[in-house]
């Protein structure tokens, strides 16, 4: 018999768990299982400020965003079906030039929507792929039509002159959408 | 003592609120819609409170 000052329940408490041999059974209570749950509520508003603060800085700042002009290619030195890669606006956002037919080129910011895992321009399929997870983009809209994405590519604004094609800004999502 | 599984049921709910903002918060940044983006961190935040409230009444 064990000593009933040294078992961490009293004996008399102790009548609802006499038949599980587990230690600490006990700390799986009710009363832990909802501390538990408030402090992953608290977890998730703490994780969502963030993200909430980057966007009420966006707001503060969307008016005024102005992209650089960068020039990507001269089209004669490609030929229909190629892509070429580049960085819009900042050096950090890689993005894709594709040189789909004779005089119809786009050109998007190639992380993909799903897990920004970069996507290729699939020459035979005629498609943008994300090799990651087998997402496809459409190349005359960017919007996705297999695999997990469920967001378009942020299309890139581009202007041709003097032979050559310039990456003039990203269309918003609502002026794709 | 018999316990009313009411406020488990209660927080599991709003644990599950919480989840769905903070998902949405992110996916609706990357959307650009960043006014949505502040409603739903806010309401994430919200939800907090609400259950330690849940939890001191039912503890």
């Amino acid at each position: 018999m064990e000593n009933e000052k040294t078992r961490p329940i009293p004996l008399k408490d102790d009548n609802y768990t006499h038949n599980i041999n587990r230690s600490n059974e006990r700390n799986l209570d009710r009363r832990s299982f909802m501390k538990t749950m408030v402090g992953a509520a608290g977890l998730f508003a703490a994780s969502t400020l963030p993200w909430g603060a980057l966007a009420a800085k966006e707001l503060m700042s969307s008016s005024s965003k102005s992209y650089p002009t960068q020039k990507i290619a001269n089209l004669s030195d490609i030929k229909p079906g190629d892509a070429i890669e580049f960085a819009y606006p900042e050096e950090h956002d890689s993005a894709l030039f594709v040189y789909v037919a004779e005089k119809e080129y786009k050109a998007y910011q190639n992380a993909c929507t799903h897990l920004r895992c970069p996507v290729f321009w699939d020459r035979d399929e005629k498609e943008l792929l994300c090799p990651c997870h087998h997402g496809k983009f459409d190349i005359a809209t960017g919007k996705p039509l297999a695999g997990p994405p469920r967001r378009p590519l942020p299309e890139i604004v581009l202007q041709e002159k003097d032979g050559a094609v310039f990456a003039v800004g990203v269309k918003r999502y609502e002026e794709q959408l | 003592m018999k316990s009313s599984y009411k406020g488990v049921i209660l927080l599991a709910l709003i644990l599950f609120a919480s989840i769905v903002c903070t998902q949405y918060t992110v996916n609706m940044y990357f959307a650009q819609r960043y006014m949505e983006v502040l409603l739903l961190s806010g309401a994430a935040v919200v939800l907090f409170p609400l259950a330690w409230m849940v939890y001191s009444k039912n503890k």
